[in-house]
């Protein structure tokens, strides 16, 4: 991008230098700013390490004069982070795949067929994902007690794939449609049949943008919290952010305990999220500009 | 096609792409449509939320909530408070991080990591982590503030009326910071290199040129941040839960939580959805054209 412009710049020599003053205070403030960003974040990994008695008479600012582990360990059990791991673990992993493979038989249907009123069916199922949740929460609430799901990983598996399902059609059908369509007739010639030409032909060379969507949906079905509260009342069923919720509970003086509590449950999605940067901007961005 | 078929039923290309559309259609009619329209007809009557017990009372749970509800009013107020100061903080601070990052600069995207960060935690822990900065006691900000020498700005920042719901929205602008950036860094992406090195030969300034190739180009993902920024500022909710439960004495309540609250705290079920309805309301203002204009973008 900025390549081009080279040339021009150093053909300039006086504004070569003042852009490079430029960059240089650019960057200073761009350090400072992101030194400002972490403070949360450092300030929580300060506390973590730090002893009860430590943390009274150290300053809030100040790094742990000596690592006290301990925290982390009475964290865990404490907290039952392994129960809220597993359940989360679970919901997510069976939620993610299986929202996925729900919204891309539509999209395929959107993209690939044609029929009456598609467009407007299309905007019909894309408006869902911008209404808040809690419009629709109190009557989620009746019907999976309704239907006897309380409390059961189908009662939240089911407004999960539900909530996910807009976004996720409205990137696969943009996706699909950039597939070029001579493959279709090709794959039709040759007696591949609809499915086929969904699962051979569209899905296989669908795999970026369902890496994207398996990982931003990861992200977001792990962090869910206003629809876990209300279908998963029952503790042994609660995910990572209802025990986040009731840590302050456990934890009730207990600061770095809190925090060593909250810094384990954040880092796998630290993790993850640095692992598959790559995406997650793809996938932020890419909808937007296709928009 | 090859196909040559009576025009039965099965030719139908509705019909043919239905087994494609059911499972998507089902789940979304069941668990977003009905209970859409669910919320909105039980906004007419008067419920418990438990009992069989239920009365139709028409109107007057908009009627109450108005008149009668002051924490509906500060809610209503919150939320438009919210929006107001989201399309001011987190929209600049993202632009003006993406127009830093958009230069050619020494660990970019370690920048760009870090600024995003925030907005992949899960919100509760955000509420957590900033509810333990703003102890009054030990938390890092009063223990800063004292630092610089400025003790008589010290706040109980979540136990005063008038501060707490300014602290809840500085965690919320931490987080929503970096999907702008992100977003306006793609739109500058966008911004044609020609165009720029046109208006240079022209004789254009760096400032002219920002102003009339770059910010004319970033009009789609102003369009779009504003948008997103609008539709999130109202569906506030997890911070507003986990940082304050809507104190002090209601202060921080917003529509999203206000809803929850009658509807599963308060046992006001029908006016829980009466306020549903206006949060649905408002977001409808927002949501219909912004899909109008993407659709009509695609083209």
């Amino acid at each position: 991008m900025s390549a081009p412009a080279l040339p021009k710049l150093q053909a300039d020599r006086p504004l070569h230098r003042r852009i490079n003053i430029i960059s240089i205070a650019v960057w200073v403030v761009l350090a400072a700013v992101a030194i400002l960003w972490l403070i949360p974040f450092i300030f929580m990994i300060f506390t973590a390490m730090k002893s009860l008695p430590d943390m009274y008479v150290t300053k809030a600012y100040s790094p742990p004069g000596t690592i006290y582990w301990e925290n982390f360990q009475r964290a865990w059990d404490t907290g039952n982070i392994a129960t809220y791991g597993k359940n989360s673990l679970l919901i997510t992993l069976t939620k993610v795949p299986l929202g996925i493979f729900i919204a891309s038989l539509a999209a395929f249907s959107f993209s690939r067929m044609r029929f009456a009123r598609q467009n407007t069916l299309l905007v019909v199922m894309v408006f869902g994902s911008m209404i808040p949740v809690q419009v629709a929460l109190g009557p989620i609430f009746h019907l999976i007690l309704d239907m006897g799901l309380l409390n059961t990983y189908w009662g939240i598996l089911l407004p999960y794939i539900a909530f996910g399902l807009p976004y996720h059609i409205f990137m696969l059908t943009n996706f699909f449609r950039t597939i070029p369509r001579e493959l279709d007739e090709a794959a039709m010639i040759d007696g591949c049949s609809r499915f086929g030409l969904y699962w051979r032909i569209i899905m296989p060379l669908s795999k970026p943008i369902i890496a994207t969507l398996f990982i931003l949906d990861f992200v977001s079905t792990w962090n869910e919290f206003p629809i876990a509260l209300v279908i998963l009342q029952n503790s042994k069923m609660w995910t990572v952010p209802l025990g986040l919720m009731s840590f302050s509970g456990y934890f009730s003086m207990d600061y770095p305990g809190l925090n060593a509590a909250v810094l384990i449950t954040i880092i796998p999605v630290i993790i993850v999220y640095l692992v598959f940067q790559r995406y997650f901007i793809a996938g932020l961005t890419a909808g937007a500009v296709k928009g | 096609m090859l196909k040559h078929q009576a025009p039965t039923r099965a030719s139908n290309p509705f019909v043919k792409a239905l087994p494609f559309l059911l499972p998507a259609f089902i789940i979304y009619i069941v668990l977003i449509l009905y209970p859409i329209g669910n919320a909105f007809v039980m906004s007419f009557f008067k419920w418990d939320g438990v009992s069989s017990h239920k009365e139709w009372v028409g109107i007057a749970n908009y009627v109450d909530i108005f008149t009668r509800d002051p924490v509906f009013v500060r809610a209503l107020s919150n939320t438009g408070l919210w929006v107001v100061l989201s399309l001011f903080i987190p929209t600049t601070w993202g632009l003006l991080l993406a127009l830093a990052l958009n230069r050619k600069i020494a660990g970019q995207t370690i920048f760009r990591t870090i600024f995003y960060l925030p907005a992949i935690i899960a919100s509760i822990a955000v509420a957590s982590i900033w509810t333990w900065m703003y102890n009054p006691y030990m938390g890092f900000v009063n223990a800063s503030l004292t630092k610089l020498g400025v003790e008589n700005l010290i706040q109980p920042w979540l136990g005063s009326e008038s501060v707490a719901i300014y602290s809840v929205f500085a965690a919320y602008a931490w987080t929503a910071t970096g999907p702008n950036m992100l977003l306006f860094l793609a739109g500058l992406q966008n911004v044609p290199q020609e165009l720029l090195d046109a208006a240079k030969v022209d004789g254009a300034n760096q400032l002219q040129a920002f102003r009339h190739v770059t910010i004319p180009s970033l009009r789609p993902a102003f369009t779009i941040v504003i948008a997103l920024t609008i539709i999130s500022s109202l569906k506030v909710f997890d911070l507003v839960y986990q940082m304050t439960f809507g104190g002090p004495a209601q202060s921080t309540q917003v529509l999203a939580s206000w809803t929850y609250f009658q509807a599963f705290s308060l046992h006001n079920y029908g006016q829980g959805m009466a306020i549903a309805m206006v949060l649905l309301f408002l977001t409808l203002i927002i949501v219909v054209p912004y899909i109008r204009w993407s659709t009509r973008e695609e083209k």
